[in-house]
């Protein structure tokens, strides 16, 4: 650090303007210039040769259910520039009765809606679903192995809490009881555990960024999945390192680092129980014994990671421990109560990004710490690193 | 899911009964009997119902509750250019004293005339060739390719040794056509293929066809641009129906049987007299022994909408479902007929004599089936006595047609459906009913 003030204060460096207008008339003359264009091009239309035909008429099927037995149920929204009537429906290669919610079958360019086929479907078989256009355009989805939807009910809270305790809190607070043995580590060590935290977490944003771009694919394209994906992790990245930096003004707070690693934490198991959630809905879930145990195994390792920055000095109030816990663990639990409620692939494309940007936070600041105490590139540090992305590996096998 | 027990089905059979016997009460007088009796073929004259019957309230879709029947296309047809059931029994025989409805927003003076021309009757016709959008499903339009406005092409109906003549006009801006005729031509001109005669008619561009109406039967008309698939898939497809000439009968009966044995005087007496029955244009107050003779019309067609080489409707005439009824409940029996969506309405005590024409693109073979019935078939009509006799199902390939003999006279009246029996094409359209009467 030197004396060099980081910031100039916000004076004015240059009075004097062109033609010596006012600054602020500087400042607005592109704004209105563009405004002035556009308007133009508006009234007069100079580049209508530009315009080879209509667009393509595109509508994607974000998301399909079956709410009961005698009930197919598609979410769809136009992505195309042009309005789009939905004219007929067909199942398996035969056309059905259908209901469409807003009113008409009419879709405007961005609009969502909710198109009911009431239709006695059977257990276990595919459906192929298509919808027919005014102008004869068909957009088909496939239905596999059908499996009843069972959405929000008061039994699936309660195991959905279960299930999010066991697989988010349970792991969580079990690897906290490390601590008393981290904190009488060599700083060597300590490093090195740190490192493997850094590794837990860099495995885990890559899981999340494949699925997170995955999940952006399903959005409908007229929402850009993809690009929704990299704000959410520029974002939640930026707008925590901000804090961090704000909070730490000076001062380095360990504590604060935790926290900020128990949030990361807790944002990727809030969009782990969102998967979860949305499997147990939509009847695909197949949690069984073996894999809550996988589940347990894989994320005992978020304990150590949330607490090892706090392994050197003094040991906080055991309160902040018990926030700490629920605040990277209980979001699972919350996770799959959203993600039973609504299966919405932007929703969970969101919270993925979310989730990503601030594990990635959390990796610059461990590596930030390690640096300080001293050199990055030790062989613990490196061992600890590669154990931890291992570790992650291998346990995610088993919790498929 | 539903199940249902044989006490459930007696007791269902006995309610779709009664239903279908109120119904048939109810529809007593009502208008759509006088539009369906205005089109009785009376002296092979042409008749329109085209455009009638289209307005008035048609509730759109089935009920989506519970466990309805929520089978096919929800809605009712809004265009008026075509109506599967005018065409059904419109057949254009060249005189111009009948006059079509506009179709394509003008008159197309179809009926151009009947004249006396070196000892041989011609019937002269205009056909143009425009684009058009048609409603194929509910709120389905298709940009075909028509002659004079519609899918199927207008049916001509000539007697045998006639001279058809054409005057075909290209109305299209940008695109050639021909009219290629399934009938014995003798000039190899007016084939009406790109390859030979005058060729393609170009945009804009008119040329006279002549046919000599020969051999007696059902036959096709289409275009014979390249690419085919495009051009007939697109809608370039009509009927021309050749009645036999009970005196060519008399004269040569072994071109309308096939057998080969001897003929006796009584199977020729036979022919003649099947001639005559088949013979609305000389004979049309011919009336077989207890029949009141009804002829009728269905094409078989289907079209692509996505232009993915594969039919995502099917029909018999176009429309999808147009001949069933508007709204059904699969567990009630209960049905309704809607304004352009209703069965075929026959009389039990007419003979009924379906002209069958197979036109399907895409797929290689369709098949016509009848419900509780078994009919006689004639392969491509140019027999008098049946190729094939008590059969319930025909399979056919492209351009294959043929006479079917329908005989309800001994069943009750109500709903019995006629259909593809491939299920993919009936469940997509292809899939009707005739409600027999008394």
């Amino acid at each position: 650090m030197t004396d060099t003030p980081k910031s100039d204060g916000g004076v004015a460096r240059r009075q004097k303007q062109p033609f010596g207008l006012p600054r602020w008339v500087m400042g607005v003359v592109p704004i209105v210039l563009l405004v002035l264009l556009v308007g133009g091009f508006v009234m007069t239309t100079p580049l209508a040769g530009l315009q080879t035909g209509e667009p393509l008429p595109d509508v994607g099927i974000s998301q399909t259910s079956l709410p009961n037995d005698h009930t197919i149920r598609l979410q769809v929204t136009n992505n195309a520039p042009e309005p789009i009537t939905i004219s007929q429906v067909r199942i398996d290669e035969a056309n059905w009765g259908f209901s469409m919610s807003g009113g008409d079958n009419t879709l405007a360019p961005r609009e969502s809606a909710t198109i009911d086929i009431p239709y006695n479907w059977m257990e276990g078989y595919d459906y192929d679903v298509g919808l027919i256009a005014a102008d004869g355009t068909t957009f088909p989805v496939t239905i596999e192995a059908a499996q009843l939807t069972t959405g929000l009910t008061g039994q699936v809270v309660g195991t959905l809490a279960f299930v999010g305790f066991l697989i988010g809190v349970v792991p969580i607070a079990l690897g906290m009881l490390w601590f008393p043995f981290m904190q009488s580590m060599s700083e060597k060590w300590l490093n090195a555990v740190l490192a493997f935290s850094a590794g837990v977490l860099g495995f885990l944003v890559f899981d999340a960024g494949f699925d997170v771009f995955e999940s952006a694919g399903d959005v409908p394209s007229v929402f850009s999945g993809p690009m929704i994906a990299v704000l959410g992790i520029a974002g939640s990245w930026l707008v925590l390192q901000a804090i961090m930096d704000w909070r730490n003004d000076g001062e380095e707070s360990r504590l604060s680092i935790a926290y900020s690693a128990g949030l990361a934490i807790g944002l990727h198991n809030l969009a782990e129980g969102l998967a979860i959630g949305t499997a147990f809905a939509t009847g695909r879930s197949a949690l069984g014994v073996f894999l809550i145990i996988g589940f347990m195994i894989h994320n005992v390792s978020e304990g150590p990671v949330v607490v090892a920055p706090l392994a050197d000095g003094e040991r906080p109030a055991l309160r902040h421990f018990v926030a700490l816990g629920l605040l990277a663990g209980a979001p699972a639990i919350l996770g799959g109560w959203i993600g039973s409620l609504s299966q919405s692939p932007l929703l969970s494309t969101l919270f993925l990004a979310i989730g990503i940007g601030a594990l990635l936070q959390v990796v610059v600041d461990i590596v930030d710490m390690v640096r300080r105490s001293g050199s990055i590139r030790s062989a613990p540090n490196m061992l600890g690193f590669a154990i931890g992305l291992v570790f992650m590996y291998g346990t995610s096998l088993i919790a498929g | 899911m539903p199940s249902m027990n044989e006490d459930d089905a007696a007791s269902m059979t006995e309610q779709l009964e009664n239903r279908l016997v109120d119904s048939i009460k109810d529809h007593e007088g009502v208008s759509r009997r006088s539009v369906l009796g205005g089109l009785a073929l009376a002296g092979g004259s042409a008749i329109t119902g085209i455009g009638a019957a289209q307005s008035g309230n048609e509730s759109g879709g089935n009920a989506t509750t519970g466990h309805d029947a929520s089978f096919g296309t929800p809605g009712k047809y809004t265009e008026k250019n075509f109506d599967p059931h005018g065409y059904l029994r419109e057949f254009n025989t060249g005189d111009s004293t009948n006059e079509r409805d506009a179709i394509f927003g003008k008159k197309d003076d179809l009926n151009a005339g009947v004249s006396q021309e070196n000892g041989q009757t011609v019937r002269e016709f205009n056909l143009i060739a425009v684009p058009q959008e048609i409603e194929i499903a509910p709120g389905v339009t298709f940009p075909s390719w028509t002659y004079n406005g519609q899918v199927p092409a207008p049916t001509l109906r000539v007697e045998e040794g006639d001279l058809i003549r054409i005057n075909f006009t290209n109305a299209f801006s940008d695109m050639a056509h021909t009219i290629h005729p399934h009938v014995q031509n003798l000039n190899p001109a007016m084939d009406g293929v790109p390859q030979n005669g005058p060729g393609a008619i170009k945009p804009g561009e008119t040329f006279t066809y002549e046919w000599q109406a020969r051999p007696a039967g059902t036959h096709l008309y289409h275009c014979h641009m390249l690419p085919l698939k495009a051009h007939i898939h697109r809608g370039m497809y009509g009927t021309i129906v050749i009645d036999p000439k009970p005196e060519k009968v008399r004269e040569n009966p072994r071109d309308y049987i096939d057998y080969h044995g001897p003929i006796t005087d009584e199977v020729r007496e036979m022919a003649v007299e099947r001639a005559k029955s088949r013979n609305m244009i000389s004979h049309a107050d011919y009336v077989p022994d207890g029949y009141d003779d009804i002829d009728e019309m269905v094409m078989m067609n289907g079209f692509d909408t996505n232009f993915d080489a594969d039919n995502e409707v099917y029909a018999a005439n176009t429309r999808a479902f147009a001949y069933a009824p508007a709204k059904t409940h699969k567990y009630e029996g209960e049905w309704e007929g809607g304004k352009t969506k209703h069965p075929i309405e026959i009389k039990k005590n007419n003979l009924q004599r379906v002209h069958v024409i197979q036109t399907l693109e895409y797929d290689f073979i369709n098949s016509f089936h009848t419900h509780s019935q078994f009919f006689d078939y004639y392969d491509a009509g140019t027999t008098l006595f049946p190729n094939r006799s008590t059969i319930d199902t025909v399979m056919m390939c492209q351009a294959q047609r043929g006479l079917f003999e329908i005989d309800y006279s001994d069943h009750q009246p109500g709903l019995y459906m006629f259909h593809g029996h491939q299920s993919e094409f009936a469940e997509q359209g292809w899939m009707s009913f005739f409600e027999v009467t008394e």
